[in-house]
Order: structure tokens, then sequence, then C-alpha cells
């Protein structure tokens, strides 16, 4: 395959740094991001959380565990969405979709945690879940969880890195072979692992019956979670694509190009049916739960504005995309479907959190929490671009054409 | 060692472990309470509680919090709505019900299976035998999942401070009650709206103060069983009519601020389901998707074959027709112009077969 | 008048005689009738029942003054409640009857809270939830905010000033009155005999108690406390002068003292409150109140319930002086 205008590292040429020091508005952008959240990160692990946030003793969890962890998690979703499909399922179709979406995932879970540091009143006491385990505790579940799946996907993702660096370190060739022969066992532990921890997250609010409002609260919150964590997944890797095909078309390849569209649409169709079911699911949950007479309240409202615009809507778009082969059709929809699950998360940590209490009492983000999010997207974003410029993510490298 | 000797180690074992599980079940409590007998608790009487902050004084004093910017015995800020925070473990808000004012003591209800201990990852919330809920602050990872998790907003956090933020509440005065000591806003409390006493016995005092003066309380003892049970428990007074207010409790709590909707079991058994599915998900998944993958892998190897079956069968047909067409030609015009063929015919097979096989 | 519950119920009470009269010209008629007494202003209330009493035994019956009760009422429908000027007994027996919807004589007179009617029909009082509902007068409610004389935390003493039959009713007399059949003339004497029995008592004075009482037990934060015993006697002695039923109920000399010393023995020498209340709770004994609390519920809630202004429950210094902070030397 043609691969004349993609710059592949080499053993005396490692790195490929020149991108980064472009004079573009996006590198200069970055760079502006990266410099307040350094300056904020500071503020925030010498003066305490409260220096940095709105965080009161009513709403204790806020934008970083609202947005950072669970949509973080959420949309991280892609790598075992996609592994299981292109490994368990057999779609061999899937296959150029599976690094990127598992890079993704990595990057995500990764900077999940890092992002997790900051909310955290002692960070550095982190791993004492493993000494003293709380095993009555949904967030341990979560925990235990998540550093394992980080772990499974480390492992997933270092075929990148490795054969990035095997010209210089042939050692990493070995390990190379061992981590492709396990495959299969890493994705299935995968996706046990993000089905456990997915819909734990959703388990979390299980605790707080009476902040959360009865239309969002259910016992089957869990389900809802991970569910919706399948539509993330596939919408992700859509979206991510989508934004992928702007920013470094020129290190896909051939292979890599082809097949694009065709991921577009079947995972469009996936999606679709997912969102059904996701939608089915809510709306039986409503009715079973007699929460009928909420729907013609303020939040009932809202609840439909999400059912409807944000669920219901995108599962139609991408039904429709994937017949007609309409591709801008199926991103809208995929950025839709973010926008909803970021939406649903936000509402079961944020919105309808706390729905009882004064509005004088209710929380709303303060600007240098939010700095902090952007902050740690920017980060993911940086460090994929790094991985992109690097490695075989979006390309076959040509002395590993077996891996696929 | 032989089989059977191995294998009837491995039965005693089984025994065993079942046997000492079944012990640790019926010691460790299947949940039903209560879970410690003779624990302490307290009877807060809201219609003996004048508002005087003499509970909010002694709580500041005997835990050595810092000292607020007004002073105790400023009683206009029980007027406003008020929660327990790092600073304050213990608060008294003025609630007008019906015109009159009641005033209701805030602090952690020590629950008899608290919601904070069973969202604890790091195990920081334990109950203790004298009824008080302990927090430990030294394995304290500050996730604050216990205030998500805490029914009456209790907890409270140091958001202040960078290096050592811990969760705050009221610890029932535990050291003071190993000392031999009251708590400190019960010594305080020149009313004794705060009873002190086991959580056994003032259950029945608060029902035989209900007896005592008929229509004066709420028929409800606030704490008995919502959440599983509250070793502080709360009584409130009747407002209006009898009739009204005994035919829904809720009626008369609510304003105090005090959530009937919590139900009777302990808040933490909420998750306990999804919990509980672990180790089903863990066992399942594996198998589940281990089977997808095999009828997967099957599914290609039909496909392959198949492929394979139909490919052989049209070489057959080529080397048949190819075979056909050379004889007859060497029929009509000798062997060397049938040999011409043949190589003609597999030139061309070589050139088509090509993208066949890509 | 700054008594704004008696206005309310004089309100109430002008309101209601006004509808009756207005109204239920019918039924006042004959209730005026009544005042002409034949045979004595009281009656006797026996424990009337269907199955015949032929040990004579049964609750001992009650004598009712007719005329001082009626005095004090403006509608004889609150007793009358079907407008007919019938005996109790008539439908409300011990066993119950149909007429009466079987409602037995025993909660007939002795419920608490009678369940209200639905509009138009006018709501029978019990004997109890009369007297109960007199209770809340100021004169009253100090003592029986603390004091519940309710029906269900009676005790026997509780009985006697109603069920006061004279002992020497005979058998034969109680197994007629039983069956509604005893002779009016018996009653009349029963009810003489009963009537001249009682005496009226002497109550303790407020000379019988100290003049002031120091409370300085617990003094921590503040001087000893200078109660005003005499002062405060005499002035429920007063309020109650002229009142009927506390003449009736307070039977005995040291009954008004029982209010505040209460759970012992009636005496003109209770015992110390300090020799119960301890200066903390007794975690083994939660019901009883440490000391200060002791005090504290006494006076706020006999305060509060007569409305009496003044201190404030949270002004510590209006009672007590602060005491000189503690000099360290």
């Amino acid at each position: 395959m043609a691969h004349h205008n993609i710059i592949i590292p080499t053993k005396d040429k490692l790195f490929n740094l020149g991108e980064f020091s472009l004079r573009r508005p996006g590198n200069l952008v970055t760079a502006v991001i990266l410099a307040v959240g350094l300056i904020i990160t500071v503020i925030r692990f010498t003066q305490g959380i409260g220096s940095v946030t709105n965080l009161s003793d009513v709403q204790p969890w806020g934008m970083w565990i609202g947005f950072d962890l669970l949509c973080g998690v959420c949309l991280a979703a892609g790598g075992y969405f996609t592994t299981v499909g292109c490994y368990v399922m057999g779609m061999k179709h899937f296959h150029s979709a599976v690094r990127p979406a598992v890079t993704t995932a990595f990057l995500g879970y990764a900077f999940v945690v890092i992002a997790l540091l900051y909310d955290l009143g002692h960070p550095l006491r982190l791993p004492y879940m493993f000494f003293f385990p709380g095993t009555t505790s949904v967030l341990f579940e979560v925990g235990l969880c998540v550093a394992t799946y980080l772990t499974v996907l480390f492992v997933e993702f270092s075929i990148a890195p490795m054969e990035w660096l095997a010209g210089k370190f042939p050692f990493l060739l070995n390990w190379r072979k061992l981590v492709i022969r396990c495959t299969i066992i890493l994705t299935i532990f995968g996706v046990t692992l993000s089905t456990l921890h997915q819909s734990s997250l959703g388990a979390l609010y299980l605790i707080a019956p009476g902040k959360v409002h009865p239309l969002w609260y259910s016992p089957f919150m869990p389900m809802f979670f991970f569910v919706s964590s399948m539509a993330a997944g596939a919408s992700m890797v859509i979206f991510e694509g989508m934004f992928a095909h702007k920013g470094v078309h020129h290190y896909m390849d051939a292979t890599h190009l082809r097949e694009a569209d065709e991921i577009v649409f079947s995972f469009s169709k996936a999606a679709s049916f997912i969102l059904f079911a996701y939608f089915m699911i809510k709306f039986t949950d409503m009715l079973v739960q007699a929460n009928l007479p909420y729907l013609v309240s303020g939040y009932g409202l809202w609840w439909l504005v999400e059912m409807l615009f944000f669920i219901l809507m995108p599962a139609l778009l991408y039904a429709k995309g994937s017949r007609e082969r309409n591709l801008k059709l199926c991103r809208f929809a995929a950025a839709n479907t973010v926008l909803g699950i970021v939406l649903n998360r936000f509402n079961v940590s944020m919105i309808a959190f706390n729905y009882a209490l004064p509005s004088a009492e209710r929380y709303f983000p303060s600007i240098w929490e939010i700095c902090i999010s952007v902050f740690v997207v920017t980060m993911v974003v940086t460090a994929y671009r790094f991985i992109v410029y690097h490695m075989p993510v979006l390309y076959e490298h040509p002395d590993f054409k077996d891996a696929h | 060692m032989n089989r059977r000797k191995f294998l009837s180690i491995l039965g005693s074992a089984g025994v065993v472990s079942a046997l000492s599980t079944a012990r640790e079940a019926k010691a460790g409590g299947t949940h039903s309470f209560p879970y410690y007998e003779g624990s302490y608790g307290v009877l807060h009487d809201t219609t003996r509680c004048i508002g005087c902050r003499q509970c909010e004084a002694a709580c500041n004093q005997v835990n050595n919090l810092p000292k607020p910017q007004k002073s105790f015995d400023d009683l206009s800020v029980c007027a406003t709505r008020r929660r327990t925070s790092a600073r304050e473990w213990t608060v008294v808000n003025k609630y007008v019900v019906h015109g009159k004012p009641v005033f209701r003591k805030l602090q952690c209800f020590h629950c008899n299976d608290p919601a904070c201990a069973a969202a604890c990852f790091a195990k920081c919330f334990q109950k203790q035998p004298d009824g008080s809920v302990a927090y430990d602050g030294t394995q304290c990872v500050g996730c604050r999942y216990c205030m998500i998790a805490c029914p009456f907003y209790m907890p409270g956090f140091q958001y202040d401070d960078a290096f050592d933020p811990l969760v705050m509440k009221c610890t029932f005065c535990a050291p003071r009650m190993k000392e031999g000591k009251l708590p400190g806003c019960i010594e305080a409390c020149p009313m004794d709206a705060l009873t002190f006493g086991k959580r056994s016995d003032l259950i029945k005092v608060a029902r035989s103060r209900m007896r005592k003066s008929p229509g004066k309380y709420v028929d409800y003892i606030y704490g008995e069983w919502d959440a599983g049970g509250t070793a502080w428990i709360t009584l409130a007074p009747a407002s209006g009519t009898a009739t009204a207010a005994s035919a829904n409790p809720a009626h008369d709590l609510h304003p105090l601020d005090l959530d009937t909707h919590l139900g009777n079991r302990p808040i933490g058994e909420l998750t306990y389901g999804a919990l509980g599915a672990v180790p089903m998900i863990v066992a399942f998944w594996p198998v589940l998707f281990g089977g997808a993958y095999a009828i997967s892998k099957r599914r290609d190897a039909i496909h392959e074959a198949e492929k394979e079956a139909v490919a052989r069968e049209v070489k057959n047909d080529i080397s048949y027709v190819v075979n056909t067409a050379a004889n007859k030609v060497a029929e009509t015009h000798g062997p060397a112009a049938a040999d011409t063929v043949r190589q003609a015919a597999s030139d061309a097979l070589k050139v088509c077969e090509r993208p066949l096989r890509s | 008048m700054r008594n704004g519950t008696t206005l309310l119920l004089l309100a109430a009470v002008a309101m209601l005689s006004a509808a009756c009269l207005t109204t239920r010209e019918a039924l006042a008629a004959p209730a005026q009738e009544v005042v002409d007494y034949n045979v004595s202003p009281t009656r006797i209330i026996f424990p009337v029942g269907e199955k015949p009493n032929s040990a004579g035994v049964g609750m001992r019956p009650t004598v009712f003054n007719h005329l001082v009760h009626e005095k004090k009422i403006d509608n004889c429908l609150s007793c009358h409640h079907t407008g007919e000027t019938k005996a109790c007994t008539t439908c409300h027996t011990m066993e119950g009857k149909a007429e009466g919807n079987f409602i037995t004589l025993t909660k007939a007179m002795h419920t608490p809270v009678v369940a209200k009617r639905p509009k138009g029909e006018p709501t029978p009082q019990s004997c109890v939830s009369c007297h109960q509902q007199q209770l809340a007068q100021r004169e009253c409610a100090g003592c029986h905010s603390i004091v519940s004389v309710a029906h269900a935390t009676r005790k026997t003493s509780y009985c006697a000033p109603c069920h006061n039959m004279t002992p020497s009713i005979t058998k034969a007399q109680m197994q007629q009155g039983s069956a509604g059949v005893l002779p009016d003339k018996d009653k009349v004497a029963l009810a003489a005999e009963t009537m001249s029995a009682q005496k009226s008592v002497s109550h303790l004075t407020p000379e019988d108690g100290p003049y002031k009482v120091y409370i300085g037990e617990i003094a921590d934060k503040f001087e000893s406390n200078l109660f005003a015993h005499r002062r405060h006697v005499e002035s429920i002695m007063e309020k109650l002068k002229d009142n009927k039923l506390a003449q009736a109920f307070h039977t005995q000399p040291e009954t008004l003292c029982a209010t505040c010393h209460h759970n012992a023995p009636l005496s003109a020498t209770p015992p110390k409150c300090g020799s119960c209340h301890k200066s903390t709770i007794d975690p083994n004994q939660p019901e009883r109140t440490s000391l200060k609390a002791a005090y504290h519920l006494q006076c706020m809630s006999c305060h509060r319930a007569m409305q009496v202004a003044r201190p404030i429950d949270t002004s510590c210094v209006t009672c007590h002086k602060p005491r000189a902070p503690q000099r360290t030397d």
C-alpha cells in the first residue's frame, strides 16, 4: 500500500514533533489552554479544592465527576465496543477502527484517573482502596474495575508504541507477539470489566434516592448507564473519526480510508438499535415507576427534551443515515448522541441532583472547574496527536503487515 | 497422596469453610435490627427545644472547632436554614409550623446501618457498639461519596484545606463517652430536649411521652425505622387538629425537614442488588462472549471451507473444459496445437486468478 | 382583654346560641322547659345494661348534678345530641344498642375526643371530652399542660370524683338501677345521701409552703435562683377561687402541689427535687430528666401554657443573675 506521504518514524529519527510547532490556530489554542490549566492545577493543589470550585457540602460531586469521570468513562466505551465487534463477533471490516478506538479508550481512561486526582481530597491515597477495601461500596467496584481495565487497555494499546519503538529496542517484538496472541482473552476481559464499571457508574447514584429526581432515579440506573455507554462507544468512534479526518487525515493509510465509511455505516446501524432499546427501557421504566405525573413539571419537560431530542432523534437519524448511506447525517447523529449522553450524565449528577433543594443552595460549576475539564480534554487531544504522529494507529506499519 | 485422600481433604476443607461462613453470617448479623443490643442513642424532643444554641456552643467547645463569626448568644441565626458542615457539627434550625416556632437540632443521626459506611470505599466509617458512627480520617481518600450517600445531608468537607482535607461530622462525642462522660450537647441542653440513653429504652420513653400527652406529638418516632433506624431519634409536635395530623405524619414532619420517604431499610441496601450482580457478570460474561467468539470463528471456518469447495469445483470445471477443448483441438489440428491451447488457457487463468486470491 | 382564646370562645358560643335560636327553635323550646325540676337537680347515672344484674354489682353509679352543668352550657344539644330530652342510658347501655349506634355507655361518657359529625349534625360531647376542653382555659392550662388528665392515663383515683355513689346503696337498688327501674323516690334519697356525704376539701394555703426557695444546687454560670414559691401558689389559688370544676376535681388538700411536686405521695412536705433529679441524665433512666431540665420544663411549660409573656425562654438573665467570671488567683 501507499505509505509514501505518511511520515513514519524510523530507527534513527524516532520523534516527529514538528506538527506541534507549526504556527496553526489549533496549536496556539492548545498552548494557551495547557498554560492556564497548569496554573489552575498549581492553585488547586496548594490552596485546596474550595479555592477553585463551587463544590459545597450539599453538592460534593460537581463538574469534575459529572463530566470528567462519568462522561469520560462513558465516551471511552468505544474501546470495548469496537474490539468486541471486531474480534468476538468477527466483523473483520472493523479492523482499521480497532486501534484508534483502543487508543482513545486508553487515553480516555488514563485522563479520567488524572482528572480524578483533582477531585480527590487526598489524591495520593487513591491506592488506599486496595489496602482497606470497602467491599460494600459501589465506588470500590468502579475503582477496581477502572484500575484493572486501564491495565487491560494499556496492554491492548501497547502494540502501537511497541511497533513504533521496535526498530530501536528489538526485544519488544517478543512482547508484541505475546500481546497479539492474547488479543481475544484481553478483549473478553475488557468487555466484562467495562460492563461492570459502566453500569456501576449508574449504580453510584442508587444510594441517593432522595436526591436524584424520580424521573432519573431508577433501580435500573446501572442498566441505563451500560446501555447508553454502548451507544456512546459507537458514536464516539464516528465522532472522533470525523475530527481525525479533519486533523490527521494525512496519517491515514488507504485501508483505513477505504474502510472508514463502511465503519461509520455499520456503527450507525448498531447505535440506532441500541438507542432505540435505550429509549424503550427508559420510557418503560418511567411508566413502571408511575412517574407519569412528574412529566407535567419543569423537570418533566427537561426529561422529555432529553428523551426526544437526545435519544429518540439520534436513533432515527442514525437509522435514516445508515439506510441511505448518508455520511453527513450519520456524523450529525453521532454528535447528537454524544451530546445526549453528556446531557444525561449532567442531569443525573448535577441538574436533577438535589432537585428538592432551594435554588440558592444549588450548584453551578465555577469557571475554573470548567477550565480544568477543558484542560483535561485538551491533554487527551494532545496526547492523541502525539500518538498518531508517532505510532501506527491510523496506518499499518510496513514492518508489521501481519498485524491485520 | 492418592486420589481418594486428596478428595477427602478437599471435601473436609469445603465443609469447614461452609461451616465457618455460616457461623460468620450468624454473628456478623443478617441484616435485621437492632445491630448492637444496648447501643446508645439520643431522643430529641423538638417540643422541648427552645433554640438556645447551648448545644452548638458545647459542641464547638468540646470538639475544638473553629470559633464562628457570630457568637452562640446570637439566636437570630436559627431563623436562616442552616446545615451541618465541617465547622459546625450540629446546628439548631427554627421552623415555623402553622405559625408556631419549632426548633430542631441537626447532627449526624448515627444510623444503625449507615449509608456513609456502605458507600465508603476505604472503610473509614464504622458503626460502633456504643451506637456512634465513627469516621477514621487517616485512611480517607477524600472522594466525598459518603456525602452523596448520606440521606440526611450531614457530613461536611474541609474544602479549604489543601493538604489534609477531611470529612467532618458529629462523632457522638465517642471519646467523651469512653471517659464515661455524656456528649457535649446533651450535657449542655437546659431543657433535656436531648435525652441520652439506650436506644431501646428511648423508643419506650418516646412512646410513653406520646401516651402521657395525647395530641401533643406526631404519632411517629422519626428514626425508629427511617433509613433502617437511627441512633438519634426525633419527636415532633403535632400541629393543628389531632385528627388531621394523625392521618399523615409526613404532613407535620416535612415542615421540619424530616424526610419520611427514606423507607425502613438501610439506604446502603439499595446498591446491594447492583453489587450482587458483579460475580454473576464476572462468571457469565466470559462464557457468553467466549461462546460468541467460538460461533463467529466456526462461521468463518465454514465460510472459508465453502469458499474453497466452490473454488475447487470451478477449477475442476475449468480444467475439464480446457481438457475437452484441447482434446478436440488435438483431434483436428494435432497435438502441438493442443499444447498451445493448454498453455494459453493456463496463462489466462494465472492472470485472472490473482485478483481472485487477494 | 388580652386573652384571645376566651374572646374567640365567647364569640363561638354566641354564634352557636344564635344559630340554635334561629334554626332549631323546635329543639330549643322543650330544652328550656326542662329547667322546671319537679324531682331534684341531680340525676343518677346507672350502668344500665340488657343483661340481668342478679348479683347487683357493677361500676359505682354517678350522681350527676344536672343543674350545675346546665347553667354552664348554652346548648342542650351538646349532650342531648339527638334533640330529644331523654336519659343517656336510653340509647347508650353497657352493651350498646342499635338506637345508640352501638356506642356503649362507657364510651359515650368517657371518650376524650368525639369524632366530628357531618355538617348540619351537632357533634355531641362526652363528659370527659367537655371537661378536657375546659382545661384549655388559661387558669387550668398551666398545670394541665404538664399533668394530663386524659382518659388514657387515668388512675383509680381519677374515677372517684364522679363515680361517687354512697356505699349504703343496696344490692337490690343496684339491680333495679341497672335494669332502669329504680323508683324515683329511692333515687332522690340516694342522691341526697351522696351529696350530703361529700365534704368540701380544705386545700393547703400558700402560707403552708415556704415563702421563697433558693435553687442553687447546680449554680455554675449563674447565681442561686430565688423562687417566689408563695407568690406562685397564691396566684394560682386566686385564679381557681370560683372554679367549680376545679373544686369538684381537686379532691385532695395537696392536689394543687402535685403538678410540680409530682410522682411522690401527696404531702405537705414533699421531697426535694434533687432527691430524684440528678445534675446529669442517668443513661439507665433516660425518662428521668436532669435537675436543670426538670426546673426549666416545669417553669416554662406552665408559663407558656398560661401565656405569661415573661420571661422569654432563652433569656437566662431574667431569672438568673449571671455569676461574675471566676477569678483564677
